[in-house]
């Protein structure tokens, strides 16, 4: 009976503690999908949030709240005063970044909101605009709502497509990479139904200092992520053809250390889905594949020694040289030896299936 | 205390004093008869209401009065019946009279009657079972008779190591509780521990099993039952053989299993008639069942209260949209809800079957609907609460789906407290609770825990037969073997 009675006793305590949790019923609050951060003059900012209003048998509609702020972090305090629910940040898909924003002022303090919000996942899109970031909300994609679409667009690039593998944890774990920089997708919107994937925005010490283009992401996809899928298109005499890599893997060899000398070899698998020419002969098959190496050794090194030149890192080779080398001095990296690294890339391209049709 | 105010309650009681108190009854009848031929006069005292007149009519009264009757001994030879007895103790008149014998005296005779049994037998006939029912397997089902359900029992297992004690409980009631249990297989700890623990009940009216379940349950304040209960004798002498210990009472169509563990209330008795895949994959699907019934509308109040990012983004929209009109918080809402099946299903087992079923569906649906049309719960959470509960309604045993029904609230309430941290506590109280619970001293929660890998051969799956060479280990089985693998070998074909 004692042991009932100390229960009983214990209930009401259990009650004193309730008020402790913040309660966020789900139809009272603002989902944040998406959020636009965009520059505007001396060093001000303007948040655009974007949340979907849910409507019965119907696509959400996207609802827009603006407002301009000194102090980054206060943007979405002064958006809160639009706003008659609470605003809440948990079901955050993409963070998008005006190209004034991102390339002028750097988003790294508007970052490290996101990463220090338990609410906010790892896994969520950063991404930077091919314009003002708050002109790309304001369109209407897809049926799930604008941010929705936007996420899956990425998301469906990086499974199937050239895109490298990026979301927040990636970005700031390549930023705390001693030996790497981070890069994040660039988007356009093309109309106001239609946004676009354009490229891959590269980042030093938080600001945008140069773009690889869409045509080009394959190589990147190639020396930055392990697996990649992807099209590419290989022009010889006879044709062009278009080969989908399947399967693709790269491995980094330290070869040389003074300079230092990394060998990259690029292994991938393809299949070939469309050739122009008259007849796909295994002979001619023979020479896309030497082709395709050759398209992936001259892209890549090209890749490489524009790196080199405007002194990022996005594929990691100081941190490569690091896990190598025992005396490694960061700073040193960069300023001497970085510059002076040479870099080997050997492709070796098999093209598995050219079609069942002879 | 009260019986001690009647004066035939009394330990020492005189003939003169039960009569006395006995004539107050309208079934007390005494008679009186003339034997012609020895000239015997004699008296015949017997309850009415208990005793089958047609026996007396027929076959004690037409020796009695025209056999040669002279001395009381003499009925022995006389009747055509087979309990006659003779005997001094007046101690026992009050008890035979009211077990359904006529006690015989003759005038003159003061210290010495005879007795012999009359009794009415009033039972139904045996039924299908109703609370267990099965489509495959015997359809025999327990009555309110202890003769006839040891004689459902015995015919299952006729063999002398088959013991049925016999025990009187309740001051009152005088209910008649049998023990069985089979020599040399059963734990005799077990036997002990029931036999004592029956034994030391203290109470005046005996009126079900489910007396005796509440009394000598270890923990008598545990939502759990701790006896399983079942109107299968099939089942009892299945277990019986397994090596555990039936209790059957007199006037309750449920016997009583003991020791039993978390798992074996989940098991139905068809399981062991069905395949053991099929069986396995229906343990499977009843345990998922309770977890969902238990937890599918606390999980519903937290998300929707506290935790918002654990909703996909497809499926926001739709919840979304279903609350958006609904005046009450999620819980609130989950409650009412639960409180509308709850009062339907309370509703249809007070009322007539047939009433009850079409009141239960009828009112479900119509309730369901209409409180959805009106906007005062969601359709989608109208969706999980009557998943709920007929996940609820696949426990075997009324009796645990009747916990499992209950513990929901609980849930319920920690959900809207703290979200799923307050479900993980709820948990843990019932853990821990369930951790500490015996079974007549064993283990509930065994096999899980205590693990015993063996046992769990015939738990949450059920192995095929020829896995099934141990009893359970939790029992302490005297004879730990069922069979012995090595003589139960693979059949081979005739032509090998």
């Amino acid at each position: 009976m004692e042991r009932i009675r100390n229960f009983l006793l214990l209930i009401p305590l259990f009650f004193l503690l309730v008020g402790c949790v913040e309660k966020e019923t789900v139809d009272d609050i603002n989902l944040i999908n998406g959020i636009g951060f965009d520059y505007a003059e001396e060093g001000r900012i303007i948040g655009t949030i974007l949340f979907p209003v849910f409507m019965k048998d119907q696509p959400p509609e996207n609802k827009i709240l603006t407002a301009e702020a000194a102090i980054k972090k206060s943007v979405l305090q002064d958006i809160q005063k639009q706003s008659a629910d609470p605003i809440v940040t948990g079901k955050m898909r993409v963070v998008l970044f005006g190209e004034e924003l991102s390339t002028k002022q750097g988003i790294l303090e508007l970052v490290d909101a996101f990463q220090r919000d338990p609410g906010v996942g790892s896994g969520i899109y950063l991404a930077t605009v091919d314009g003002t970031a708050e002109e790309i909300l304001k369109g209407k994609y897809g049926i799930k709502g604008n941010a929705a679409h936007i996420a899956n667009l990425l998301d469906q690039n990086v499974k199937r497509e050239d895109l490298p593998k990026t979301n927040l944890q990636r970005f700031l774990a390549d930023f705390y990479q001693k030996g790497k920089t981070p890069y994040i997708p660039q988007i356009k919107k093309i109309s106001d139904e239609n946004v676009e994937l354009s490229g891959v925005g590269l980042f030093k010490s938080g600001k945008i200092i140069d773009t690889i283009t869409q045509d080009k992401m394959f190589f990147f996809k190639l020396l930055v992520d392990k697996f990649s899928e992807g099209m590419h298109r290989v022009g010889i005499e006879k044709g062009d053809a278009a080969i989908r890599s399947i399967r693709s893997s790269h491995n980094f060899e330290l070869t040389g250390r003074n300079p230092f000398e990394v060998t990259v070899k690029i292994r991938v698998e393809g299949v070939i889905n469309e050739f122009t020419g008259n007849e796909l002969t295994p002979k001619i098959t023979k020479q896309l594949a030497k082709q395709f190496e050759e398209d992936i050794a001259r892209e890549c090194m090209y890749f490489v020694k524009r790196f080199q030149e405007k002194e990022i890192d996005p594929v990691g080779f100081g941190h490569f040289v690091k896990t190598q080398e025992r005396n490694f001095n960061i700073d040193k990296w960069w300023a001497a030896e970085y510059p002076k690294l040479v870099v080997k890339i050997k492709p070796d391209v098999t093209i598995t299936e050219a079609g069942v049709i002879q | 205390m009260a019986f001690m105010k009647f004066p035939f309650l009394k330990k020492k009681n005189d003939r003169e004093e039960i009569k006395k108190a006995l004539s107050k009854s309208k079934d007390y009848t005494t008679v009186t008869y003339l034997n012609k031929k020895t000239n015997v006069t004699f008296c015949l005292t017997f309850m009415s209401t208990l005793v089958d007149e047609k026996i007396i009519n027929d076959n004690a009264l037409p020796p009695l009065l025209e056999g040669d009757f002279y001395r009381l001994e003499d009925t022995k030879n006389i009747l055509p019946l087979s309990d006659v007895q003779v005997t001094e103790e007046t101690d026992k008149l009050e008890q035979k009279l009211f077990n359904g014998y006529v006690l015989l005296t003759m005038q003159g005779i003061e210290n010495k009657f005879c007795f012999f049994s009359a009794q009415k037998e009033v039972s139904r006939n045996v039924s299908v079972p109703e609370v267990e029912f099965n489509v495959i397997g015997p359809k025999e089902a327990f009555v309110e008779s202890i003769d006839q359900n040891l004689n459902l029992i015995r015919k299952r297992l006729p063999i002398k190591e088959l013991i049925i004690e016999e025990q009187k409980v309740g001051k009152l009631s005088k209910t008649t509780v049998a023990i069985l249990y089979i020599d040399g297989i059963t734990n005799t700890e077990n036997v002990n521990t029931v036999r004592q623990r029956i034994s030391d009940i203290e109470f005046d009216a005996i009126t079900d099993s489910s007396y005796i379940v509440q009394m000598i349950s270890d923990n008598q304040h545990s939502p759990f039952p701790q006896l399983l209960d079942t109107e299968r004798p099939d089942r009892v002498a299945a277990i019986l053989a397994e090596g555990k210990v039936a209790i059957i009472v007199d006037g309750s169509p449920h016997a009583l299993i003991t020791p039993t563990t978390l798992v074996e209330f989940f098991s139905s008795f068809e399981d062991y008639f069905l395949n053991w895949i099929l069986s396995s994959f229906l343990r499977l699907v009843r345990i998922f069942a309770v977890t969902f019934s238990v937890l599918v509308t606390p999980v519903y109040v937290a998300t929707l209260s506290y935790h918002y990012e654990l909703i996909p983004q497809d499926l926001l929209g739709l919840l979304v949209t279903s609350r958006r009109q609904i005046p009450f918080p999620p819980i609130l809402e989950a409650l009412f809800l639960e409180l509308t099946i709850e009062l339907l299903r309370e509703a249809g087992a007070r009322l007539p079957t047939k009433v009850g079923q079409t009141i239960g569906i009828v009112g479900g649906i119509v309730l369901g609907t209409a409180s959805v049309e009106a906007g005062l719960t969601s359709n989608v959470l109208l969706i999980f609460v009557a998943l709920a509960a007929l996940a609820s309604f696949t426990t075997p045993i009324y009796k645990m789906s009747n916990t499992i029904r209950l513990i929901r609230f609980p849930f319920l309430i920690f959900a809207e407290l703290w979200g799923l941290l307050g479900i993980l506590l709820a948990f843990c109280f019932f853990l821990t609770h369930l951790l500490r619970l015996t079974s007549l001293g064993r283990p509930f929660l065994e096999p899980i825990y205590p693990p015993r890998i063996h046992d769990l051969k015939d738990a949450l799956i059920r192995l095929p037969f020829s896995q099934q060479t141990n009893r359970p280990f939790f029992l302490q089985s005297k004879a730990p073997k069922r069979f012995d693998d090595g003589t139960a070998k693979e059949k081979k074909d005739i032509d090998e």
